[in-house]
């Protein structure tokens, strides 16, 4: 077995993985805090390249800065979405509330293509054409970005939960939302944030992977399918089990992709995530209430 | 109706823990066709945990149910459901969006036979079972006093309407055992002398109840027998009478929350 | 009052006939091929919806994999009709037994979970069949799809147009209709609705959940294996699209706005989708972001579909008549509907 191709296909995993988990992290947070299952979470990824893509072009602004923006506008777009839909609905049916989300990734997919055309389009960014050679790895410079800028990210997060009072405020919501209520948290304003923080998340991912490929706005159905294939296998609630599940899934599917086939790589997730949901309903990291 | 001197349900050494706790340790009671047993006890002592257990909605760490003279140990609820034993649950034991007719007569589940294909071919097996089924889900809403509400939906009625509907659930089911989990709860006095009233009436249709009751009037009231659990462990047993005036019984209850007669 | 034994008007069988006998003469009212294409379509979608019904109405699940199966047994039939040579009449129930045999074994599989879960996993089953179909080209010809596939045809005759199409499809539509009748008024319906409305009292009272909603499941998609394989009859050309995010959108859009779990909500619903499709051609993507303004204001603000509009109408028009009225969500059909449980 050539190692250097075998090097290669595990950090190109990883960096796949890592875009994941990013997705999976903000699906995650709305489970484990608000429970809430988002169908749309995908599609604030999906806005989280495009705003990007306009940004840049319509404005002029480098890439940088527009990724920060876009993920700012994008966490916005969830708390407005939080505010029509999610919130109202709190107290209704589960079913209610999960078709009520799927009719928002509808919106917002169909929306997107009304918006900005069905044809693709190229996000630019100075880092998507110079390479770095890590040992016998050559990545470009875009996709190191993505797994860096993720990790800070996701290290932002871990803390902000663990520490910051706000952290406290979710955790608590997650664990008992009625004790937490009586306590005097303001569930209202959990939600506000908890949902600017996962669609932020969605958008920053959309927004690093972006120049990678193409964008469509279809992308976000596949976004949340990874998102969910990664938060279940990791188990609903479980940050730590998103960042495992995540990377494992990156790795599985370039592993697989690499050395079996193109089609079989996209089945792998589905396949993985079928296999996990029958051994442990649960995830492998499941999840009592509360946030880890 | 002369209830036979037999043993409906025979529990043995129950036991279930959950992690590090030790819900039900080491139970052991049984219940004699025709009785009205109370199980009682301060929150926490492991009394819906025991129901579950006897429902089949949990399987128990060690010991044995007996029902009717089989092992039922370990069965799944829906098997309980099919040998006879019927429980209502604490948070809503109905169908919401159904009627209160819809909702008994889909409680009949066990004592009907006619499936999919006979209403497919509209056999005169069907009609026939079809016709006497509404006509023994009227007679049970009425038994109930739910008559006049048949048509209405099962969230639209009132609190203490939805709580008669619950047992009308569980008498559709023609159980043999009925397991009430307290069926009084949120309930006024009147109200509950009527689920008194309803209880003795459902003993004369020959149906064995156990309930877990925190209100002591009902339970006194209505009990032939009461079982007392604290932390798992059965702590008495006997008649109301002799029962809540032991002084461990009232030492359990008053040390922790008053009694609410 | 006016009802029989099993509560319904004695109007009702009256009502039923017109209303059939208004479906069958609605091709020559049509007057032109095109109109009445979209009558086939309106049908096909119908049907599909029905079977979807019994999942998401009955047994109160959302499922993401229906479009999967529908596209299972049209593939099945189109590759048994192009491949083998067998008559289009053959593959039909070949498409549902073998639609049903992956309902049969997804079902098995996925319906040990609910809710969220569940819906995941049908999701990640469909995906996993269209992507089989998208690159299994020696048996689907992947992409490209099947083309050039045989009408239907009974003996003689062949349903090579849209008319003749019309009146099978219509056939099957009431005979589902009919079988989704008579489900909810027997024993076996009641276990559905109960295992939807509260899946822990319904075991209690001695319902099997898991085998009942697995007979449901495999019941839907037998039914969308023959719609499928209609289509691929009718429309002559197939690809992995059937199976694409649209139809899944789409199926679940009809019944949702039609209103779920009732008889008349699918066929409805079906007929609001076909009819703002192809009206609205003109907008473009814009149809389909209202499609989703209005399954999200459906699902909010009136749960039980259109179809409860008209049965909210019925039932004031009764009670100004001093007629009884039946309880909102209650259709024709003798058992309530879903008002989605939504307080």
């Amino acid at each position: 077995m050539d190692f250097t191709v075998f090097a290669q296909q595990i950090a190109n995993g990883l960096v796949n993985g890592m875009a994941y988990v990013l997705i999976a992290t903000g699906l995650t947070l709305v489970f484990g805090v608000l429970r809430i299952v988002n169908f749309a979470h995908g599609e604030f990824y999906m806005l989280g390249a495009y705003i990007t893509y306009f940004v840049g072009t319509l404005f002029g602004l480098d890439y940088i800065a527009a990724a920060a923006i876009s993920a700012v506008v994008v966490a916005g777009l969830g708390v407005a979405a939080n505010k029509l839909i999610f919130w109202p609905l709190r107290r209704d049916h589960e079913f209610t509330i999960l078709l009520s989300s799927l009719g928002l990734a509808l919106l917002i997919a169909n929306g997107g293509e009304l918006l900005f055309g069905a044809d693709p389009k190229y996000v630019e960014s100075p880092f998507a054409d110079e390479v770095l050679d890590i040992g016998t790895v050559t990545l470009t410079q875009q996709r190191v970005l993505v797994f860096a800028a993720a990790v800070v990210a996701l290290v932002a997060v871990y803390l902000f939960i663990r520490y910051s009072r706000f952290g406290k405020m979710m955790r608590a919501t997650a664990q008992n939302p009625d004790g937490a209520a009586l306590t005097g948290i303001n569930i209202g304003l959990v939600h506000t944030y908890t949902f600017a923080l996962a669609c932020g998340l969605a958008a920053l991912s959309g927004a690093l992977v972006g120049p990678t490929v193409m964008i469509f706005p279809t992308i976000g159905n596949w976004a949340v399918l990874k998102g969910f294939i990664v938060v279940i296998m990791g188990g609903l609630g479980s940050v730590t089990g998103a960042l495992f599940a995540g990377l494992l899934l990156g790795v599985i599917e370039s592993l697989g992709g690499g050395y079996i086939s193109l089609g079989f790589m996209e089945a792998i997730g589905y396949a993985m995530i079928i296999a996990v949901l029958l051994w442990r309903p649960n995830g492998l990291f499941s999840t009592a209430r509360g946030l880890r | 109706m002369n209830p036979a001197a037999q043993e409906i349900l025979a529990v043995s050494n129950l036991t279930r823990i959950f992690g590090g706790l030790t819900a039900v340790r080491d139970v052991t009671m049984t219940v004699q066709a025709g009785e009205v047993v109370g199980l009682i006890g301060p929150n926490g002592a492991g009394k819906t945990t025991l129901f579950n257990m006897l429902g089949g909605s949990l399987p128990p760490s060690s010991g044995s149910i007996r029902f009717a003279g089989t092992d039922c140990t370990g069965a799944p609820s829906h098997v309980m459901g099919q040998r006879g034993v019927s429980r209502t649950f604490q948070i809503t034991s109905l169908f919401p969006s159904l009627t209160a007719l819809d909702n008994v007569r889909s409680a009949a589940y066990r004592t009907t036979r006619a499936g999919w294909g006979a209403s497919i071919l509209r056999s005169a097996a069907y009609r026939r079972e079809e016709a006497e089924l509404r006509r023994k889900a009227l007679e049970i809403l009425a038994f109930c006093d739910l008559d006049h509400r048949a048509e209405t939906l099962a969230d639209a009625m009132s609190y203490g309407e939805q709580r008669r509907l619950e047992i009308a659930i569980a008498l559709a089911a023609e159980p043999r055992l009925l397991l009430l989990d307290e069926p009084a709860a949120g309930m006024n006095p009147e109200e509950g002398q009527r689920l008194v009233e309803m209880i003795r009436r459902i003993r004369a249709r020959g149906v064995t109840v156990l309930l877990v009751e925190h209100h002591m009037r009902v339970v006194a009231s209505v009990c032939d027998r009461l079982v007392v659990l604290d932390h798992g462990v059965k702590i008495a047993e006997g008649p109301p009478a002799q029962v809540l005036n032991d002084p461990e019984v009232i030492r359990v209850y008053l040390g922790r929350e008053p009694v609410d007669a | 009052m006016n009802t029989n034994s099993h509560g319904y008007s004695v109007g009702q069988p009256l009502a039923i006939a017109g209303g059939i006998a208004a479906l069958a003469v609605l091709p020559f009212l049509a007057g032109n091929a095109y109109l009445e294409h979209l009558l086939v379509l309106w049908m096909l979608y119908a049907l599909l919806a029905l079977s979807l019904n019994i999942v998401i109405g009955y047994l109160g699940e959302l499922t993401f994999g229906h479009a999967a199966f529908v596209g299972v047994g049209a593939y099945t039939s189109a590759i048994l009709s192009t491949q083998l040579g067998l008559p289009p009449l053959l593959g039909l129930p070949l498409a549902g037994l073998v639609a049903a045999g992956f309902g049969l074994v997804i079902g098995y599989a996925a319906l040990r979970v609910v809710g969220p879960q569940f819906a995941i996993l049908t999701l990640g089953f469909g995906a996993i069949l269209f992507t089989i179909t998208n690159h299994w080209v020696d048996l689907t010809r992947g992409p490209m799809g099947i083309t050039d596939i045989p009408p239907m045809a009974i003996g003689p005759l062949a349903f090579d147009s849209a008319r003749p199409t019309y009146y099978l499809v219509l056939a099957l539509v009431l005979a589902t209709a009919y079988l989704c009748h008579a489900l909810v008024s027997s024993r076996t319906g009641r276990a559905f609705l109960a295992v939807r409305e509260n899946a822990p009292l319904a075991a209690s009272l001695g319902i099997n959940v898991f085998h009942t909603k697995l007979m449901g499941f495999v019941a839907a998609t037998a039914i969308a294996g023959i719609g499928g394989a209609i289509y691929a009859h009718y429309i002559r050309v197939i690809t992995p699209d059937i199976m694409g995010v649209h139809n899944v959108a789409a199926l679940i859009i009809v019944v949702i706005i039609g209103g779920r779990g009732t008889i008349l909500g699918p066929i409805l619903g079906a007929l609001v989708y076909i009819g703002l499709l192809e009206s609205l051609r003109v907008a473009g993507p814009l149809r389909m972001v209202i499609f989703a303004a209005l399954l999200t204001g459906t699902v909010v603000f009136l749960p039980g579909g259109l179809i409860s509009l008209w049965q909210r109408w019925r039932n004031a028009h009764r009670s100004e008549n001093n007629l009884p009225a039946t309880p909102t969500g209650l259709p024709p059909t003798g058992l309530p509907s879903t008002e989605g449980g939504a307080k």
